[in-house]
């Protein structure tokens, strides 16, 4: 898998590079800024890009609009965007319009080396992984609205796992059930969510806009 | 508060009349009372002769024109009129005082200066505006057309006429040339007081409303000229003295002094006038202030001049500039108010027999535009505020988000660095459990470190603002410990600073619901409306909310009125509170 790393702290830029490249990932480029990143990602498309929603020169949404702008010249370059903080509006931000393969995580998650990996893998493949903090927040309690009502327990912490971008079984492992139970559960949380047989994959990440849209 | 005149009289050289003692306008008065006593004296003590009643109307004349002379003449020091008035008076004595005196020089004296008054009498009635200066040049030419009958002629006519007294002066005794002097002599002099007559009648005519009041003793004047004119054209007619005419000329002539004295001094500012006067300037809008003044002072042409102490010049009420300056019939009262220039009103130059009016209208217009600058100043002082206030605020906004920034790009990366760094620490460290453990136990402080300056960092400046209001309403929704509902419909952004302040209202207001409210939901409505950008928080909670469960507010409030905007917090018991903050929008 080759990726292409932007962010302006150096210190951050190498430690990521350096975590994935013992992890065995090959990191094609690393980016201080958004138009060297596009300029990476243009010279040879990557399978993920990893970027720093701040950037230089404004620090404040330069990743995003990069994305935008990689998302538009390569659709199947995965993008895994990073935050010091992330917020359930900008998720809806930047998963708005097409979520297959993007992610929004929280920039701690990359010490997690091997769950990162799996999240690169995932989106690579055109999943969808949203920061656990942002999805818990989205399910927190009675908050959930609409069709999100009407899931069980068991069916939310199973939708959480869906929209962090784990596989079914990856979900049964951590959950502790059986995969054919997981599938149980997440082909009735498709149901009740009313999503159509879209294929898996797509539905996943369908799943995870309504999350995001309540 | 001082108030400066100036008249169309004050540029030209005049000798002071001013100056004047009590003791000195004291001995005149003596003297014209000891006249008045020393003509009255024979008509009534005299036991010869039956008392007539003309002949003591006639008496007082001098007397009353001596007395309202002098009082005119102590009250206006700067006007000749009260000296031309005095002097009438004793001119009106000096006829009667030398008829008392024996012999035959007092008598041809007499004979020459019986109609003296008429030189102070006529200039009195000429010159009422003009305060006793002859400025016309018509009036020279009327002293004359009277000079000719009363001097001239009078002199010839006794160089021939046969009196009943020693004639000095008489030289060719014949009656026809006398008969005939006499009759041109009074021709000329009737021709000479129709010409006066007209004269004031003209003026009369041509007089703006504040003269013609000021003109009325010389109406007054006219008239008994008139009468005087008539009784001489009935001499010359019927040969005879008419006796009726003869007493309303006598009564009419005492009328003179009596209205002269009521125009000239009754101020037309009584007690209650004035009053009204500050009631309505005082208070007078600037729109108002002038046809309030030209109603106070009974000049309609009034015009009034603002002074502009940043280019130091006086300006009509459109802005432009205006040249003030007396002239002609204007005069000029220049508003002041601590030896600052205010303004200053153009008037008619008649109303200076009124300066007691003429002030007060002065200082009242002193009030109202000293009152229209204060306004017109305070309110440039409260815009001042309101926009220093703005400024402070987005001062510290800016600072805010310096800090925020500075802990993003500095500390936040840094220590993110250091725990990828420890990361890849802990790879290498290998099987030794106990180094494991202490870089795991690093890896979790650091990871709790990160998350206090995270909330640190959105507590100081909210990042997520630069993704939309929506995007950090959203956020703290979602965040909130009592479950809140979003309701955006704003489709175009606030202005940055407006976007700052309703979210730090929107999260003060959902601090505030978690700490007090016992509400089971919350919800956050932003919307457009009349022209207004409305934030709400309302909750469903116990209401009853006082300003001790806000202080935060307070602050807020000082933010939100700083952008011009309003807060408002209603908390009615067991309804829940609302908390609404809102913002002028322009689209």
């Amino acid at each position: 898998m080759r990726i292409v790393i932007a962010d302006d702290n150096l210190l951050v830029r190498r430690g990521i590079a350096a975590l994935l490249e013992e992890a065995g990932i090959d990191v094609a480029a690393q980016a201080g800024d958004m138009d060297e990143l596009l300029a990476a990602v243009d010279a040879a498309p990557p399978d993920v890009a990893i970027v720093d929603i701040r950037m230089p020169p404004t620090h404040t949404d330069e990743g995003l609009r990069a994305a935008h702008a990689i998302r538009e010249r390569h659709p199947g370059v995965g993008i895994v965007v990073l935050s010091q903080h992330v917020e359930t509006g900008i998720a809806a931000r930047v998963l708005a319009e097409h979520p297959a393969g993007l992610g929004y995580l929280l920039k701690d998650r990359v010490t997690d080396v091997a769950e990162f990996v799996s999240t690169l893998r995932h989106v690579a493949a055109g999943g969808t992984a949203l920061d656990p903090q942002v999805i818990s927040r989205l399910l927190a309690g009675d908050r959930a609205e609409g069709p999100l009502r009407d899931l069980t327990e068991r069916e939310r912490e199973v939708l959480q796992l869906v929209a962090e971008g784990h596989s079914n079984p990856a979900i049964a492992e951590r959950l502790e059930i059986t995969r054919r139970s997981t599938e149980k559960h997440v082909s009735s949380i498709f149901t009740k969510l009313g999503l159509p047989d879209t294929g898996s994959e797509n539905r996943r990440v369908l799943a995870v806009l309504t999350l995001l849209r309540g | 508060m001082t108030r400066n005149r100036e008249t169309a009289d004050s540029a030209r050289a005049s000798f002071p009349l001013d100056g004047h003692g009590v003791a000195f306008f004291a001995v005149l008065l003596a003297v014209a009372l000891a006249g008045e006593v020393l003509v009255l004296r024979p008509l009534v003590l005299d036991p010869d002769a039956p008392v007539s009643g003309i002949d003591i109307v006639f008496g007082l004349v001098g007397g009353s024109f001596a007395v309202a002379g002098l009082v005119a003449w102590h009250k206006r020091p700067d006007s000749y009129t009260g000296v031309l008035m005095t002097a009438t008076g004793f001119a009106f004595f000096v006829s009667p005082l030398l008829r008392q005196v024996d012999g035959a020089l007092a008598f041809t004296v007499w004979s020459l200066l019986v109609d003296l008054w008429i030189f102070f009498y006529v200039p009195l009635l000429l010159t009422l505006l003009t305060r006793g200066r002859m400025r016309s040049p018509i009036e020279p030419w009327l002293l004359v057309a009277y000079a000719v009958p009363l001097v001239l002629l009078q002199v010839i006519w006794m160089m021939f006429a046969e009196l009943e007294g020693d004639n000095l002066l008489l030289a060719f005794p014949d009656e026809d040339v006398a008969h005939v002097l006499d009759r041109a002599q009074r021709s000329l002099l009737i021709a000479a007081l129709a010409a006066t007559v007209v004269v004031i009648a003209i003026r009369w005519w041509r007089a703006s409303t504040p003269r013609r009041r000021a003109l009325l003793p010389s109406i007054a004047g006219a008239l008994t000229l008139l009468m005087f004119g008539a009784l001489l054209t009935n001499d010359l007619v019927t040969g005879e003295r008419s006796e009726p005419l003869l007493w309303v000329t006598a009564l009419s002539l005492l009328t003179v002094p009596i209205a002269f004295l009521v125009g000239q001094l009754r101020s037309r500012l009584a007690r209650g006038a004035l009053a009204d006067l500050f009631r309505s300037i005082g208070g007078a809008r600037p729109d108002e202030l002038r046809p309030a003044l030209a109603r106070a002072l009974g000049d309609p042409d009034l015009a009034v001049a603002y002074w502009r102490s940043d280019t130091g010049g006086y300006i009509g009420p459109d802005g432009a500039p205006v040249v003030v300056e007396a002239g002609g019939e204007r005069a000029v009262a220049r508003v002041e108010r601590d030896g600052r220039p205010l303004g200053a009103l153009l008037y008619d130059g008649s109303l200076d027999d009124d300066p007691e009016l003429v002030e007060a209208v002065t200082a009242a217009a002193a009030i109202a535009i000293d009152n229209a600058r204060l306004l017109a100043e305070t309110e440039a002082q409260l815009a001042e505020i309101k926009a220093s206030r703005e400024r402070i605020v987005a001062a510290g906004d800016a600072e805010r988000r310096r800090l925020e920034r500075n802990l993003h790009d500095g500390a936040q990366q840094r220590l993110v660095g250091i725990a990828l760094q420890l990361r890849l620490l802990q790879n290498r460290v290998g099987d030794d459990p106990s180094a494991q453990e202490l870089v795991t136990t690093a890896s979790d402080e650091l990871a709790h470190s990160l998350s206090e300056l995270r909330e640190l960092a959105r507590g100081i400046h909210p990042a997520v603002l630069e993704h939309g209001l929506r995007a950090a309403l959203d956020a703290v929704a979602t965040r909130a410990p009592v479950p809140t509902s979003l309701e955006y419909e704003l489709t175009a952004p606030l202005p940055e600073q407006v976007e700052l302040a309703a979210y730090f209202v929107v999260c003060e207001a959902l601090a505030n619901v978690a700490k007090y409210a016992q509400a089971g939901h919350a919800t956050i409505r932003v919307r457009r409306f009349d022209g207004l950008a409305e934030v709400e928080v309302a909750d469903d909670g116990v209401g009853g909310a006082d300003e001790s469960h806000g202080s935060g507010l307070r602050g807020l409030a000082d933010r939100v009125e700083a952008l011009d905007g309003r807060l408002r917090v209603s908390s009615p018991a067991g309804v829940g509170t609302t908390v609404r903050a809102e913002f002028p929008c322009a689209s």
